[in-house]
């Protein structure tokens, strides 16, 4: 039906970019609701404070909404550009794009509205720190935004690669894979990361003068909550750069291809653990501040058995794509 | 948009090997070491009781990471590994902040900086955690729980070196990647400043610090 390969590549376009904002609507949306329903919360509480309550909303959502204009800004560009290229990679590339971007911005938009919801009840439980709280909610909520940012990253490279005439058989694969790895992986990253974030705004409404050791936890935390993903834009780094040889079996572009899916899908559970884990330490660490050092070991040790499936995963993924 | 990817390098013939260099990143680090020499005399010029702009930024480094590795590692320990660990903070810092001047780029944007300092950071834990328990007791720690695991505790060693240096290089080259293709697409009117304020100086001030306390974190993970 469709024959020549200006179409499908503006098939394939349009397309991504469908994909691309629908999934990436759902995250934003979600966490600015949070959000909104813990402001609805805190207002009830102290109504008197609202105009505050208010303002930290806005400013919450408007963080948290950065993860959909991200996938905004990846389907504008995949609408209006012009592909004069003549390689039918190229279709595939631009749909890998609208992948990753959509399931990207998943994580991110959800995890960021767990600070912002909480740091408004945290404004009415105790309205004296509010401007310690709101950069602390700024500083979470901007680290959580790191996966949809590595999806953007891998997103753009994928429409801006100089296809050249690698050949089409594997390679049409390695960047669908490539796309699925980062884009999937970062859900659970990103999720991760928003709840260490929120424990971190409830414990310092909670215990003000603890505020160095939460956010210094909360940075560790996220950081290693966000492995899963580094793992994932690994994997996709790999499936973009190198250069696969010719071959007309399926079995060679289904090994590329069950690469993404394997680091993607991998990521999810390890990002999503990685941060309860993350957040149970915050919480604890203003509860009781003289165990601190110790509460931060037992997190990272806790972390890095739960990452362990992630590593399983990327193990699985560079056999799949140097060995098979 | 080629430049999304392309590195300076230059290749030097050394005895029949093959000696590449990233030329551009070596001249940035040299940049960024000079400015941190440069702002040690500056600091330490004249110690006064009315310190000058240097020394109190000096000074405000020096307390917190003080806290910071006193806090992970314990007395002893922390005399030794405090001059690491501000150091490094420092020039990682400086490192990803040094692309928001024009011309300049960080040398944290290619990845053998990133990876060269994880490998240190590696190597440091280990070492310290052999000398602070004993090699006996550093080998047992990979056989718990049991002993087929082994290989997997291993492998989980290596890979937080990937994870920590792939975090930096892929924040900051992700930054420097988003700066540019939104530049181009909005013809560089309004946008990128604010891209750079929060990429550059935001970004890159939260990434350091996570480099930094991760380092810290391994070694006292070894240690403990």
């Amino acid at each position: 039906m469709f024959t020549d390969v200006a179409t499908i590549i503006k098939l394939a376009s349009f397309g991504g970019a469908g994909i691309c904002i629908g999934l990436g609507a759902i995250g934003a949306a979600v966490g600015e609701g949070y959000t909104a329903g813990m402001a609805n919360l805190s207002i009830s509480h102290k109504p008197e404070r609202s105009g505050d309550i208010m303002k930290n909303m806005l400013v919450g959502q408007a963080v948290a909404e950065s993860a959909g204009i991200f996938a905004l800004v990846i389907a504008i560009v995949l609408i209006f550009m012009d592909a004069s290229s003549t390689n039918l990679l190229t279709a595939a590339a631009l749909f890998g794009a609208g992948i990753c971007m959509g399931f990207g911005a998943i994580g991110s938009g959800i995890g960021s509205g767990y600070p912002g919801g909480e740091a408004c009840l945290g404004l009415s439980r105790q309205p004296s720190v509010s401007n310690r709280l709101m950069t602390n909610m700024l500083i979470g909520s901007a680290v959580c935004q790191t996966p949809a940012i590595f999806s953007m990253v891998v997103s753009l490279m994928l429409i801006f690669k100089n296809i050249g005439d690698l050949p089409l058989a594997p390679t049409w694969a390695a960047l669908l894979g490539a796309g699925i790895s980062t884009g999937v992986a970062a859900i659970g990253s990103g999720m991760g990361g928003g709840m260490t974030a929120g424990a971190s705004c409830e414990s310092i409404a909670r215990n003000p003068e603890t505020l160095g050791r939460v956010t210094t936890t909360m940075l560790v935390g996220q950081a290693v909550s966000q492995t899963p993903s580094i793992f994932g834009l690994l994997v996709s780094f790999i499936l973009m750069f190198k250069t696969f040889p010719e071959s007309s079996t399926l079995s060679a572009a289904m090994a590329l291809l069950g690469a993404g899916i394997c680091m993607g899908f991998g990521g999810i559970g390890p990002g999503i653990g990685n941060g309860m884990t993350a957040q149970g330490a915050v919480k604890w660490v203003s509860r009781n501040i003289e165990a601190a050092g110790e509460l931060m070991r037992t997190m990272l040790v806790g972390q890095a058995v739960s990452q362990s499936t992630a590593i399983y995963a990327m193990v699985i993924s560079l056999v799949l794509v140097f060995v098979v | 948009m080629d430049e999304l990817t392309e590195i300076p390098q230059m290749t030097l013939e050394f005895f029949g090997i093959n000696l590449v260099f990233n030329t551009q990143t070596i001249l940035m680090t040299w940049v960024v070491m000079a400015a941190l020499i440069g702002f040690g005399f500056l600091a330490t010029k004249k110690i006064g009781f009315l310190p000058n702009p240097f020394q109190v930024v000096g000074e405000l480094l020096v307390t917190v990471f003080q806290g910071l590795t006193l806090d992970a590692l314990g007395e002893d320990l922390a005399k030794k590994y405090f001059p690491l660990i501000c150091g490094l903070f420092m020039f990682l810092l400086l490192s990803n902040w040094l692309g928001i001047i024009p011309e300049l780029s960080e040398p944290t944007k290619d990845l053998n900086t990133p990876l060269g300092l994880g490998i240190m950071g590696f190597c440091i834990a280990h070492y310290s955690g052999i000398k602070a328990k004993g090699f006996k007791a550093y080998v047992k720690g990979y056989t718990e729980p049991i002993i087929f695991l082994a290989p997997l505790n291993v492998i989980g060693e290596i890979s937080k070196v990937i994870s920590i240096s792939f975090r930096l290089f892929g924040n900051i080259m992700g930054g420097a990647i988003i700066i540019l293709v939104v530049s181009h697409l909005v013809y560089s009117l309004i946008l990128p400043p604010a891209l750079n304020l929060f990429f550059g100086l935001f970004v890159g001030t939260i990434q350091a610090f996570v480099f930094t306390m991760l380092t810290l974190v391994y070694i006292s993970v070894q240690v403990n």
